[in-house]
């Protein structure tokens, strides 16, 4: 329906313009997109292009001091244990992939158990959206403000729980074993119920007589639940775990607040380690060189959504 | 709507209200953080929440202490220009809105509805901002701003998220859907393009409009790094950039009560207009997939 009205239009526009082939009437579309173009060029595309290039240079030793092409050094120096940079950058990078591939596939089965029981008529509905869905509209950095002193020594209630359960008490912050668990859990609280939303949307669109038929052959409800729901969701899931995962490579700002605690990159993330080295003039090529790392990271994730996005639409239509 | 669900026909009530008690439970974690903020910046300052003496007892007084108190209110102000930045926020999320309104209609009216030479690669090169979003080009975007003689102003704030390929993505699917028959008529009543947008696709594409402006707003709101990186005077700082330098003055001396009213002082605003309308917070999130 969809691609039949899309080359009515082309045939009336492209006819239009035959007619008319003033000048204007052919710049005019150009025109149109000049501005989003323009802006996304120079913010987007360029930045991206540049940060190839400045991958490949070491800055000299003073301001006025030539800078000097040194190619792929910089990428090398960044794995060279015996380089300044060589030390924190693969903790950075490690410690990066396991903060994604923990709290995404940990945040979308929570936000899918919790889709599934929330899938019903129920008066406390608003209360429940409520209190799933706020955390996604705080900033980064107010979720960090209140877990730090969630993570205090002493007076913070994460501690308190796990005392008065008769459980030893451990700093949360400043640990480099807990440290990655503790800026682990602020992300899942803040993301989880933003996965659920979309998976109770979802859930509501499944067709009822497939599970009516279910319930005459006797499925039980962790049958129903295995053979049907999650088959018939793996489209939803496959795109809420690539689009998850890309947006976890940027969520860094809470480090800012739980800061003082963060051991110097022992629990550091890329995005904050390039933020945190943007000052230092002779990191320009390292951190341009992170940059073009995580460009590529996201880049591979993102090809896979755009390409599963796709196929989606063509099913729609 | 159809609604189907697997809770729905379970039969016995049991496992329906196992899930409920679950879900109250789940909900009460989630929750925890926001009553903590809100307990702790009205209660005062010396009196803390919890207490754990010598011997390793804890007592928790909960609620609001000995008094309500403002003091904590007091002292957040003290340290940060809340007004301002709460103005500098408006400017910047607005600002942003304002500008990304015009660039996505017009870009994604030219993309639904005309056909031009090197449309594809231009609407190609143009999407690559969904996959490479511009928090990540915070080193590069640094280097453009301050070539512009732009460092510390509030254009710097703005200018790289005025092109938006989303919100054009969004629109052209949306423009699409809009009846032929309805530009034709407004051709044949003497409206040119500016006109059939105007009058034609501007209006039946408000819903989509409405949901791409709360997702613009929301995520602007809560922008963090770039300001922190391209400011450096206090009156182009907006308000998340104040609560990191309450933060950081008062890590020393941890003033708990203090960092909690400047978490309420930045976040209120968006969390109260979620209580009111939440369906469509929760509707936009979803008609704009992932962002």
């Amino acid at each position: 329906m969809a691609s039949t009205n899309a080359e009515i239009v082309t045939v009336s526009t492209v006819s239009a313009s035959a007619r008319g082939l003033r000048p204007w009437r052919l710049a005019l579309p150009y025109l149109l997109i000049l501005p989003t173009f323009l802006f996304i060029f120079t913010f987007t595309l360029w930045p991206t292009v540049s940060a190839v290039i400045q991958s490949t240079i070491k800055p000299g030793p003073t301001v006025h001091s030539p800078d000097k092409n040194v190619g792929l050094q910089n990428y090398l120096d960044l794995l060279d244990p015996e380089t300044d940079i060589g030390q924190a950058f693969p903790r950075v990078l490690f410690n990066t992939l396991i903060f994604v591939g923990v709290t995404v596939p940990v945040s979308i089965v929570l936000a899918f158990t919790l889709a599934l029981m929330l899938n019903r008529k129920m008066r406390a509905m608003g209360f429940f959206r409520f209190a799933f869905f706020y955390p996604v509209l705080m900033p980064l950095i107010s979720a960090g403000s209140i877990f730090a002193f969630i993570y205090a020594d002493n007076i913070g209630l994460a501690n308190v729980v796990i005392h008065s359960f008769g459980f030893r008490t451990h700093p949360w912050l400043g640990d480099p074993f807990w440290t990655p668990i503790a800026v682990m859990i602020v992300a899942l609280w803040k993301q989880t119920g933003f996965y659920m939303i979309i998976y109770l949307a979802a859930l509501q669109t499944l067709p009822g007589d497939v599970y009516e038929a279910a319930d005459l052959d006797g499925a039980t409800v962790w049958h129903k639940i295995r053979r049907i729901t999650i088959p018939l969701l793996s489209g939803t899931t496959l795109f809420v775990l690539v689009s998850a995962a890309a947006n976890a490579f940027q969520m860094v700002d809470m480090l800012y607040a739980l800061g003082e605690g963060v051991p110097n990159d022992k629990s550091n993330l890329l995005l904050y380690f390039i933020f945190q080295r943007f000052k230092n003039r002779t990191d320009i090529g390292y951190i341009n060189a992170i940059t073009v790392i995580l460009l590529v990271i996201l880049l591979t994730f993102t090809v896979f959504n755009l390409t599963f996005l796709e196929r989606r639409t063509h099913y729609e239509n | 709507m159809k609604t189907s669900g697997t809770m729905r026909r379970t039969g016995s009530p049991w496992p329906a209200r196992i899930a409920t008690t679950i879900l109250f439970t789940v909900a009460l974690i989630w929750l925890i953080p926001l009553i903590w903020t809100v307990l702790m910046s009205v209660r005062p300052p010396d009196e803390s929440l919890i207490t754990l003496d010598k011997n390793g007892v804890t007592t928790i007084n909960i609620f609001f202490g000995s008094r309500l108190s403002p003091e904590n209110f007091q002292a957040a102000f003290a340290v940060v220009n809340w007004a301002q930045e709460y103005l500098t926020t408006l400017i910047f999320v607005f600002g942003v809105l304002a500008v990304q309104l015009v660039t996505i209609t017009l870009a994604a009216y030219a993309f639904a509805r005309m056909q031009f030479y090197g449309k594809g690669v231009l609407f190609g090169l143009i999407l690559i901002q969904l996959m490479i979003p511009s928090s990540v080009l915070i080193i590069p975007n640094f280097a453009t701003i301050h070539g512009l003689g732009l460092y510390d102003t509030k254009l710097a704030l703005m200018l790289p998220y005025f092109g938006s390929a989303f919100g054009t993505f969004l629109l052209r699917q949306t423009f699409k859907q809009v009846p032929l028959d309805l530009e034709d008529a407004a051709r044949i009543d003497g409206c040119n393009w500016f006109g059939i947008l105007r009058h034609v696709y501007v209006p039946s594409s408000i819903p989509t409009l409405t949901a791409f402006a709360l997702v613009s707003i929301s995520a602007h709101w809560n922008e963090f790094l770039w300001p922190l990186m391209i400011t450096q005077n206090d009156t182009n700082r907006p308000l998340t950039v104040g609560l990191g330098q309450l933060q950081r003055t008062s890590e020393n001396g941890a003033l708990y009560g203090q960092i909690a009213a400047g978490v309420l002082i930045v976040t209120a605003t968006l969390l109260v207009l979620f209580m009111i309308f939440q369906r469509q917070f929760i509707n936009s999130f979803l008609r704009s997939g992932l962002k």
